[in-house]
């Protein structure tokens, strides 16, 4: 299906739908449990069709292989989230300067979503940045898109990510940078897709941290799905269901 | 640029307002074309009434002094001593001198209030912390993010870099508050600042015209003298780089200083 020509026609900013690709991933299954120094981690990613069929190849994908550190002591800590646009933050916006009718170089699409734990019982945060649309790939129903955006996770600090955003599979962002408890960090984060555009499952491998991630952050993963939600008192913000501060 | 019938015509010419301070209760009625007076002003934010003194450290851990990894208190990690990690304090001063028709306020929202859509690339001048020496620039993109009522002001995300002449060059991104200061993430630079990595704290003195940095490096060697200076000038509204700094004669720049 011809997401992307038929997804947007407008211009101004969308408050549902379709900036992304309209093929989701299946959630592999998860991958081993990481040695102190990630070595191979080979994980199953399943392309879908664009009607939404969770059936299609299946690829094997394996990130490369991390040179074992040196320079840092702590094992890598792993990180999981979820980022779910609840449509009530005017988001995506995009921005069709190409003024192509396709998706084309010269799109923008300026994002913010919200950012839950991994165990979907706390909101995080929100997630804020921009898809700059680098080519749509008609053989893949999709679009390629160069991401550089940001987690804020409240008071505990912000993780900054750059790479690649495809619509049709799964990516590996780099982790650029990080405030707070995240100040120095590194890394890879792997973005798995459940519902595009409204739910995405994101695996952070993060390196060169100075402390251990507190534990409310660490909650055993829900397992990604496109069925998954917040819990009710994540999504309402209770005092139980946030953490300190949670950005907004 | 991408220009067209549709959109509205973008501003990025030079400023010519008078130094007096914005009058930013009306920003949000303003029209694009409108923008051009207002639109650095609006930019960054700056209610008088702010307490600009006041700097959150939430999000910036105090442990700025620290020199060493902690110990990894994981029983089943192989036991690695601690790796000292030497952190290198910067400051510099950034200017918007308005000569650079920086800040470009784009409303590609199209939304009369700054919404989700709205960008903002500028570029502004570079001071040491001393205020005596012209370093450079800095160039970038804000994306508003939000606008934020209860406080009147905005969230962006930005990514910019600061140009140090010769030096090189510290890219950084993160968020941008108009109505408090944050923390930004360093995510790499070029020159003597290549591996570097840490954070910056953004300390707003007058929206949107100067901004006081605080830079906590890490992974790179010492930073010439020159860059660190003499002790930095207590940030205030009121401060002013050096005459010879601003003129950028020779004593009052370092060498190849980005333009």
């Amino acid at each position: 299906m011809a997401y992307s020509s038929s997804a947007l026609r407008s211009i101004s900013s969308l408050k549902s739908s379709a900036a992304r690709s309209h093929a989701s991933a299946i959630v592999p299954t998860k991958p081993s449990l990481l040695s102190f120094k990630l070595a191979q981690n080979p994980c199953l990613l399943t392309k879908t069709t664009s009607s939404g069929n969770f059936s299609g190849t299946k690829r094997s994908f394996s990130c490369r292989s991390q040179a074992s550190s040196t320079e840092n002591s702590r094992p890598v800590q792993e990180l999981s989230v979820y980022e779910i646009n609840e449509r009530d933050r005017g988001s995506p916006a995009y921005l069709r300067l190409s003024q192509k009718s396709v998706n084309s170089l010269g799109d923008l699409v300026p994002f913010s979503n919200k950012l839950y734990t991994g165990d979907l019982q706390k909101r995080v945060g929100i997630t804020a940045g921009i898809c700059v649309l680098i080519q749509n790939k008609p053989e893949k129903k999709g679009d390629r898109y160069e991401a550089i955006y940001s987690f804020y996770f409240g008071d505990y600090g912000h993780i900054a990510v750059q790479g690649s955003y495809l619509t049709y599979e799964d990516t590996y962002l780099a982790v650029t940078g990080g405030s707070g408890i995240f100040e120095g960090v590194y890394g890879q984060v792997k973005l798995q897709q459940l519902v595009f555009p409204f739910k995405l499952f994101y695996t952070f491998y993060l390196k060169g941290m100075t402390k251990d991630l507190p534990a409310e952050l660490l909650g055993k993963a829900v397992e990604p799905s496109p069925a998954v939600e917040p819990s009710p008192a994540a999504k309402a913000c209770e005092p139980h269901a946030v953490i300190v501060n949670y950005t907004d | 640029m991408a220009s067209s019938s549709y959109l509205k015509p973008i501003s990025s010419h030079r400023l010519s307002n008078p130094r007096s301070q914005p009058h930013f209760q009306s920003q949000q009625q303003l029209g694009f074309a409108h923008s051009q007076a207002f639109a650095t002003r609006h930019l960054k934010l700056s209610k008088a009434a702010h307490d600009q003194d006041h700097f959150s450290a939430k999000r910036c851990s105090k442990d700025f002094t620290t020199r060493a990894f902690f110990f990894n208190k994981k029983p089943k990690s192989p036991p690695v001593s601690p790796k000292p990690t030497k952190v290198q304090e910067l400051s510099v001063y950034e200017i918007n001198e308005r000569d650079r028709g920086s800040p470009a306020f784009l409303k590609l929202s199209q939304k009369p209030q700054n919404s989700l859509g709205d960008l903002v690339p500028f570029s502004n001048k570079l001071y040491s912390g001393d205020l005596q020496k012209r370093l450079g620039i800095t160039c970038g993109l804000c994306v508003l993010i939000q606008h934020v009522p209860e406080k009147k002001g905005d969230r962006y995300e930005a990514t910019y870099s600061f140009y140090f002449g010769d030096y090189g060059h510290i890219s950084v991104q993160g968020a941008y508050l108009t109505y408090e200061d944050t923390c930004l993430a360093v995510t790499g630079g070029s020159g003597i600042f290549e591996g570097v990595y840490g954070q910056v704290k953004l300390r707003q003195l007058v929206f949107p015209i100067k901004l006081f940095y605080t830079f906590y490096l890490k992974g790179i060697a010492d930073l010439p003298a020159e860059l660190l200076g003499n002790a930095a000038v207590i940030p205030s509204p009121s401060v002013e780089p050096a005459p010879a700094a601003k003129a950028t004669e020779p004593h009052g720049i370092i060498k190849n200083f980005t333009n």
